[in-house]
Parts: structure tokens; C-alpha cells; sequence
């Protein structure tokens, strides 16, 4: 249930800084919610990645059937791995690691790995 | 205090916002990943749909309301209520759909590329530079500057890219810019400059004087005028006025031309393909069938995506033209308006000299002019590159030019002798800015020859056509006057009376209007009849495009714009009908292999055209690619660089001197005719289809043997496109695998409203992400054309268009 609320908040802070701001803001935007929320460290390194990967996966997949991929398909080409699985792992670790910082910075209760 | 764990983690995350901030390059460049990635701002914005949105934007820099309509073809229709919002738009709507490309052309131009590619480039970049390009593009911006039309589009244009430009952001940014990782740098003049000399480049640097002095001293000047002629007198010239010329030329004392005692050691700078050259005709009224003329262009030039061109139209009060621009430059090139229509070929001309350059010594100081030292310029050259160190080149000028070749720059021999300055007409200051806009706003012919007053370079062979019934060809640019064969060998440096004395006044050049045959055409060939009083030369000219057009032309009547459509299209190959069956004839068919047989049938029921399933078409070429190196193996494997015969002189010498020396292939004991190498390259070449064949399992139907491609101007695989077309070089239809019919345009000037259609492997849009990328090549390739809506008023224009736009001036 924390995951599921500490992702929820993730996508959704995140999503307020992206759309106004530069793409490494979401790191500042999930060390905040990571630091809100009391979760464990795998917890909120969970989190932080399930949440932006989600944004950014739901985000891209919205523009793709909007414009039918037109973009997307060239790209796919031009890279060596598939363009989804790069998203998720860049924003997924980005925010990851950032929700992760985010609890350890506060400190309250021992990170579990 | 942060527990260790804390500060590890912040740490981590630091570094990968760096790492995925930045570009790296691990073989290839990688895009910074977390900025590419981000479908907030990174690539996936630049994906676009059908849809053109509506912009309602205040800028700074207009003057006045400006209304812009686009069409389905997303083809831009602007009215503005004076020229310097026109020009402004022009520049605006440009960037906002071509912006990398053109800084990316203008770029290549000044020899900037390593900026953006890395080390790849420095040696086409120091190319550009050693042959002056950046100095001629000056020098041109120098004298628009002093004339107030041509300063005023050339600005208003540069502030309409540079408002776009500041206009971006990451998210809007271009895509290339994105993947590339770079910025936009503001437009100037100076890049307008750049783009005109980048086309002069490609279409008159073309020159052969190394090889040719070597060729002479190597075969002699008999062999030289049978191999190499300056004439191959083929067809009719683009102006046959035989006796007609009633003028006084200038003349120069006659100085025997003294050639050079040395072998040229050059490893000469790549040049254009052979096949870059344009069809162009006008036909009177008395041959169509409206009883109006009708004007067609199309350009053969390498097939880039974005494309070479963008459609416009431009109205102003007063102003009122559409047709082809060039990305970077105001006005429109190729096109149209109420009362006349233009187009342009190539003209080939020898607008090229080396000159042979004498130091006094290492230091390059001094160089001998007349017995007197003369100074020499030298500037340092910076090429900046991508992820290196800089790279410094140290250029000297001389009075003729630049020294293009020396010992640090493409010399087969490290020797002080090598130096060559570069004389090319594109140096000299012009205005062709200010022969455009005259041409745009054009009413008769008598304003389409004072608009070519203006013009200098690259030359061009300009057809015309006016409703009142009007047509004409003049074949424009600066020449200089040569003596006999001057021109065609490296000229010594050391002697002024060889260098350019004199340019051929405008009102001496080529040029006819309303010639008897009722129709005036270009398509490269020889200019002119042997009456005209001046010397004449090239690197090359067309011997087929235009004997076919010529005959077709002669023989049409009552002739329509779907007519003159199905003629731009014509897959006729004239060299394969002249060849071909001699060629047949000389095979033994009773020793030929079953493969072999094949092809003999396949080629002997060929009817010559070109079209997307003729499996013979490939059979020819396959043919023909073997045979010609093999009987000019003399000058492929030669030690020194030599011109490359035509393909027109190679078969008449099969024809007419079967028994020449040049048909012995060096590398057999034997003494070979060309009837044995007809023979030898029949079976190679057969060998090379059925090789094919195994290879691409499938038939070698002439489209995919060819197989043409579209390519992205970086070179981007996924951004570029294999296309299933007919045609070749030499064939009206001149589409070659990379080479092609870059616009093509058909404009009826009829007297109740001037019709035209036009079309280019391309689409309107640069953006990859955009369904206008490439909607066009489709239409391009069926050979089918986009109505050039033309109608006078913004009321109705609004008919039709699909999306309009209205920008204004700030605060008002």
C-alpha cells in the first residue's frame, strides 16, 4: 500500500515538474516524495522507479498513438536497444536512486535491502 | 549529518543526471539520454500528425499584419502587405520547417561540418576553404549590401529565421539538433551568401584542367581532341542562330597558350556526378492546345532529405509569385507568377582555372608574377571539432585566388613545386539576390532580360515563358573571354597574359526569343552554333537528354500540361538504342552459356525504356559498367589523374575505330578490338546480375537493380527511403540511384489565369517526426504532380486552405 501511494505521488509530482520544467528536475521532484514518505529503502527505490518509469511509459505511449509513432519507429531504428526499455531504465533509475537519496536523507528508520 | 549511505545515494544520482545530461561518444555520438528520452521535451515532441496547428503569434520585427495560408500539401501561401514582412515571413516559415537544414548546408558550405560530426569531415572541411568559399560568399554579401533590394530581402530574411530561432526551445528544438546534441547559431546574410555559393559549388565548379594537362602529355594532342573533344557536335545546340551573332567581340591578343612541361601530381577534390544537370523547355502557343505557352523545369541534383527545396508562394502588393525555394535564400528560383514563368538548367561552361604558382621560396611569402615577387595574404584557418583539439590550416591567397593544392593538401608528391592557385567566377562579387526578386515581380520579357543583367553565377541556362504569348531562353551567367583552348590545361601562374582580361558582355551572351520551331529547350548540351564568335568550353556536355526532348518536342502539336507531364517522365534510353544493337551484333551467339542467352533475348526484345520492371534495362547497365573501365583501363589504373571519356565518345569509337589502341586491356597478353571487349564485358556483366541475383534473391527488374535512395543529409538510415522509380542519368526521366529530377515543375500561362503543377522527392516539411517528411515521394515516383494552387487573392485561397495562420507585429 505505501508503495502503491509513494508511486502515485511520484507520478504525479513529477509529472508537475516535468511539464514545466527540464528533465533532471524529476530527480529533485522524487527525492522530495522519497523524503515525504516513511518507506524503507526498496521500498522508495521502487517507487521512485515504477513511478517515473510509469510517467514517462504512459507519456511516451500517449504521444506515439497520437501521432501513430512516427517518430518513435525512426528511433527504434536508429538505436541498438529497443526505445521503451531505454526510457524506463534512464527515468526508472533517475528517479529511483532520487526517491532512494530521498529516504536516507531523512534517516528515521534503517534502510532494508 | 547524512549517514554515508545518504551522501553514496545522493551521489549516485548526481552522477547519473550528468551522465544522462550530456552527449557521448562510444564509436558513435550518443545523444545526451535523459534530455532525448524525456517525452515531456526530448524527440518524441518532435512527432507531429496531419494536422497543421493554427499560430496566432506576436512577433517583434513585423511591421504589419500577415495572414498564411497552407494547402494539404502543406505549401504555404503568405500575403503580406509589404515586401520587407514578405521577406521576413519567407525567412520565418523557412526555419520553422527547414531550420536544421539550412544551417547544416550553410555549414558544409564554409567547411564547418567536424563542428557537428567530429573528425570525419576535416578534410571536406578544409576543402571548402582552400577553394574559398567563405571569401566568395563575402564578397557577395559585400555587393548586396550596396544595393538597397537586395540588402533589405537578405535581412528581412535573416531576421525572420533568427524570430523562429529565438522562438525555441528544447522541446521545439529541431529534431537533428536533439540527436546531435547542438544549438542553432542566428541566421545572417553571410549564410545566404554561404547557400548560393554551396549550389555555385555543385553545379560550376566542375573543371578538368589537371587531367587534361596530363592526358596531353600523355597521349598527345591528336588523341587528346579524339578522346576528349571540346564539341562533340551532338544534336542541336540550346541556341541554333547560325550567322545570327551581329555583334563586334571583344578580342585578346593572341598569346599561344603556353602549357606546363610537368605531370599535374593532384589527387583532385571530389567532384559533381556526371548526372547532376536539368531539363528545362518552353512551348508556344501555336503547338498546345490552349494556344498559351507552357513552361517546364525540373532540376537533376542529388537526392537529399529534407529536400533541396521548398514550395512557396509569396504575395505583396505588387508581388505575386510561387513556385521552388531554396531553404536559406529569398525569393523563389524555379517558378511563376500572373504574367511569366522561369526555370533554370545548368549551364555548362568552363568557369574554372588553375593557375601554377611559383614561391621564392619555403616561407610562401612571394610569389612570381611578370618577373616582379608579388606578396601573398595568408590566413589561419580554425576548424573547430566535435569532441577534439582544434585543427589549424594556413591558406594563401594570390591574386588569382586561393591556393587550393599545395604540399599539406591532396598532392600525390611532397614536392615545393606543387602549388595551385584557384580562379573561379563564384570569387568574383554578384547580386543574384536582386535577379530573383526581379524575375518574382517580372511582367514581360523585357523585364526578364534586365532581371538577368544582374546575374553572374553559377551560370544557368534560364527558359521563359509570358502570357502574351512569349517564350525565350538566355544562357546567363559571367563568362570570361578565352582564346582558343584556354582553359582546358593548368595555366602558369607566373604570366598574366593568361589570366581573365575581359568577361563577354551581357547583351553577347546566348540567348533567343520566339524561334521558329516553337519551342526553346535546355538539357545541358553544347550552348551554341559554331557561328558564335566566342570560345567555348566545358568538362562535359549531355549528348542524349536533349536529343530526345528535341525530337518530341518538333513532333507534338496541340500539346497539353498532362503532355509535357508524361515527357518529364520519359523513360526513353536513346544511349541504349544507339548502342545496344551494334553491340548484339558483335556477340558470337553461338557461344554463349545459358545464362548468356537469357540476357540476349531479354536485351534483343528491349524497347529502350527505362521503366521499373524492364529487366533488360539492367542487363544494359550491367553491361555498360563493366565495358567502360575495361576499355579505359589506360586511364583508371594510370599513375596520374586523367579525364573520364563520355559515355557518347566510348560508343562511337566502338563504332567508328574498332581497331584503336585503347581497346587492348593492358592486363592480358593478347591484343584485344573492341569487339572482344564488347564480348568480355557481355559475359562479365551477366555474371555480375546472375551474382546479384543469388545475392538479393530476387528478379533484377530495372528499379530494384538501381535501386534509388533518398537519403537523409546525415547520412541516417531510418531517416531516408529506397524508392521503386524508372529513369536514369542520360534519360529525360534523369533519375540515377542518387541523382534525379529535385523539382518538377509544369506551369500553363494561360491568359485567364496561369496553371501549374509541381512536385519533388521530398516533402514540405524537415522534421522526420512530420507526415510532410515524405508525403511527396510517392506522388513523385507514380509521376503525378501537386496543383500548384495559384490564385491571386487571399478570399481565394481561403477555399481551400487547410490551416491558417495570422501573425503579427508586437503590441499592436
Amino acid at each position: 500500500m505505501k508503495f502503491i501511494i509513494q508511486t502515485l505521488a511520484t507520478i504525479l509530482i513529477c509529472f508537475a515538474s516535468q511539464y514545466f520544467l527540464p528533465w533532471w528536475t524529476l530527480a529533485l521532484a522524487s527525492c522530495a516524495v522519497g523524503y515525504y514518505f516513511n518507506n524503507s529503502g526498496f521500498t522508495s527505490f521502487a517507487a521512485g522507479f515504477v513511478g517515473v518509469g510509469i510517467l514517462w511509459l504512459g507519456m511516451a505511449y500517449y504521444l506515439d498513438t497520437k501521432t501513430l509513432a512516427i517518430m518513435t519507429e525512426k528511433i527504434n531504428r536508429l538505436f541498438p536497444i529497443n526505445v521503451y526499455v531505454l526510457l524506463v531504465v534512464v527515468g526508472g533509475l533517475t528517479g529511483g536512486f532520487a526517491a532512494l537519496t530521498g529516504t536516507l536523507l531523512k534517516g528515521k528508520k534503517l534502510a532494508r535491502y | 549529518m547524512p549517514s554515508f549511505k545518504a551522501i553514496l545515494s545522493a551521489l549516485v544520482t548526481i552522477a547519473l543526471v550528468v551522465i544522462f545530461n550530456r552527449s557521448w561518444t562510444v564509436g558513435t555520438t550518443i545523444p545526451p539520454l535523459g534530455k532525448f528520452l524525456d517525452p515531456f521535451h526530448g524527440f518524441w515532441r518532435n512527432a507531429e500528425t496531419r494536422n497543421i496547428p493554427v499560430e496566432e503569434t506576436e512577433m517583434d520585427g513585423l511591421l504589419d499584419e500577415v495572414s498564411i495560408f497552407y494547402d494539404s500539401a502543406l505549401i504555404p501561401h503568405v500575403y503580406a502587405k509589404n515586401e520587407e514582412d514578405l521577406f521576413f515571413v519567407q525567412g520565418y516559415l523557412t526555419a520553422k520547417y527547414r531550420l536544421w537544414q539550412m544551417e547544416f548546408q550553410t555549414h558544409a558550405a564554409a567547411g564547418r561540418i567536424s563542428e557537428i560530426i567530429g573528425d570525419k569531415s576535416i578534410d571536406f572541411d578544409r576543402g571548402q576553404r582552400r577553394l574559398g568559399m567563405v571569401y566568395a560568399a563575402q564578397r557577395s554579401v559585400e555587393e548586396m549590401e550596396k544595393d538597397s533590394t537586395a540588402k533589405m530581402m537578405a535581412h528581412r530574411y535573416a531576421a525572420g529565421v533568427n524570430a523562429y530561432i529565438q522562438s525555441l526551445n528544447y522541446e521545439t528544438l529541431p529534431f537533428e539538433y536533439k540527436l546531435l546534441n547542438y544549438w542553432p547559431e542566428p541566421w545572417t546574410p553571410l549564410k545566404s551568401g554561404l547557400l548560393l555559393k554551396y549550389m555555385a559549388k555543385t553545379l560550376n565548379i566542375g573543371d578538368k584542367d589537371f587531367e587534361m594537362t596530363n592526358a596531353l602529355k600523355l597521349f598527345g594532342k591528336e588523341t587528346l581532341e579524339l578522346l576528349y573533344p571540346d564539341n562533340e557536335h551532338v544534336g542541336d545546340p540550346i541556341v541554333d542562330n547560325p550567322n545570327g551573332w551581329k555583334f563586334k567581340p571583344i578580342s585578346l591578343d593572341t598569346v599561344p597558350v603556353a602549357l606546363p612541361r610537368d605531370f599535374v601530381q593532384v589527387d583532385p577534390l571530389e567532384k559533381s556526378a556526371p548526372d547532376i544537370g536539368s531539363n528545362n523547355w518552353a512551348v508556344a502557343g501555336s503547338k498546345t492546345a490552349t494556344g498559351s505557352p507552357i513552361l517546364c523545369n525540373d532540376p537533376h541534383l542529388e537526392l537529399n532529405l529534407p529536400s533541396i527545396w521548398f514550395i512557396v508562394h509569396l504575395n505583396a502588393p505588387g508581388y505575386n509569385a510561387m513556385g521552388a525555394s531554396l531553404p536559406g535564400a529569398p525569393a523563389v528560383i524555379s517558378g511563376f507568377n500572373d504574367s511569366i514563368a522561369w526555370g533554370v538548367t545548368n549551364a555548362q561552361r568552363d568557369l574554372v582555372d588553375w593557375y601554377k604558382i611559383e614561391f621564392k621560396d619555403g616561407t610562401k611569402n612571394e610569389y612570381l608574377s611578370d618577373g616582379k615577387w608579388k606578396t601573398a595574404t595568408k590566413v589561419i584557418e580554425k576548424i573547430s571539432v566535435k569532441g577534439k583539439a582544434d585543427v589549424y590550416d594556413t591558406m594563401i591567397y594570390t591574386h588569382h585566388g586561393p591556393v587550393t593544392y599545395d604540399k599539406s593538401f591532396h598532392v600525390e608528391s611532397e614536392s615545393e613545386k606543387n602549388n595551385y592557385a584557384f580562379r573561379w567566377i563564384a570569387h568574383d562579387p554578384s547580386k543574384e539576390l536582386l535577379t530573383f526578386y526581379l524575375l518574382n515581380k517580372g511582367k514581360n520579357h523585357s523585364d526578364y532580360m534586365s532581371a538577368l543583367n544582374n546575374y553572374s553565377s553559377p551560370a544557368q541556362n534560364f527558359v521563359f515563358a509570358c502570357v502574351n504569348g512569349d517564350i525565350a531562353m538566355r544562357i546567363q551567367g559571367k563568362y570570361p573571354v578565352r582564346r582558343q583552348n584556354e582553359g582546358r590545361f593548368v595555366l602558369d601562374g607566373t604570366k598574366t597574359s593568361t589570366e581573365w582580361h575581359a568577361f563577354i558582355p551581357n547583351d553577347q551572351n546566348v540567348t533567343y526569343k520566339n524561334p521558329e520551331r516553337g519551342f526553346v529547350s535546355s538539357a545541358n548540351q553544347y550552348p551554341v552554333d559554331d557561328t558564335y564568335p566566342y570560345y567555348v568550353t566545358s568538362t562535359s556536355y549531355e549528348a542524349y537528354r536533349n536529343r530526345r526532348i528535341n525530337s518530341l518536342l518538333a513532333s507534338m502539336k496541340s500539346i497539353t500540361p498532362q503532355d509535357m507531364m508524361k515527357l518529364q517522365a520519359d523513360n526513353y534510353n536513346l544511349k541504349a538504342s544507339e548502342s545496344l544493337p551494334g553491340w548484339l551484333k558483335m556477340l558470337d551467339s553461338t557461344k554463349l552459356s545459358d545464362e548468356e542467352k537469357v540476357a540476349y533475348q531479354k536485351l534483343k526484345s528491349w524497347d529502350f525504356n527505362n521503366t521499373v520492371n524492364a529487366e533488360a534495362a539492367s542487363y544494359y547497365e550491367a553491361w555498360i559498367r563493366v565495358l567502360y573501365p575495361m576499355v579505359w583501363d589506360e586511364v583508371f589504373d594510370s599513375k596520374v589523374s586523367l579525364p573520364d571519356p563520355t559515355a557518347y565518345t566510348t560508343i562511337k569509337l566502338i563504332k567508328e575505330k574498332p581497331e584503336l589502341s585503347f581497346f587492348d586491356i593492358q592486363s592480358t597478353p593478347e591484343k584485344e578490338t573492341a569487339v572482344d571487349v564488347v564480348r568480355k564485358s557481355f559475359s562479365q556483366g551477366v555474371k555480375e546480375i546472375e551474382k546479384w541475383k543469388r545475392e538479393k534473391q530476387k528478379d533484377p527488374t530495372w528499379a530494384a537493380f538501381k535501386d534509388s535512395y533518398i537519403q537523409h543529409l546525415a547520412r541516417l538510415e531510418p531517416l531516408s527511403y529506397h524508392v521503386i522509380h524508372g529513369g536514369n542519368g542520360s534519360i529525360v526521366n534523369a533519375h540515377s540511384r542518387r541523382n534525379g529530377p529535385s523539382w518538377r515543375m509544369v506551369v500553363s500561362l494561360e491568359k485567364n489565369g496561369v496553371k501549374a503543377w509541381g512536385v519533388y522527392p521530398g516533402g514540405q516539411s524537415g522534421n522526420p517526426g512530420s507526415p510532410y517528411y515524405n508525403n511527396m515521394i510517392d506522388v513523385w515516383t507514380a509521376d503525378r504532380y501537386f496543383n500548384l494552387h495559384f490564385n491571386s487573392s487571399a478570399e481565394q485561397v481561403k477555399t481551400f486552405a487547410q490551416s491558417s495562420s495570422t501573425l503579427k507585429p508586437k503590441g499592436k
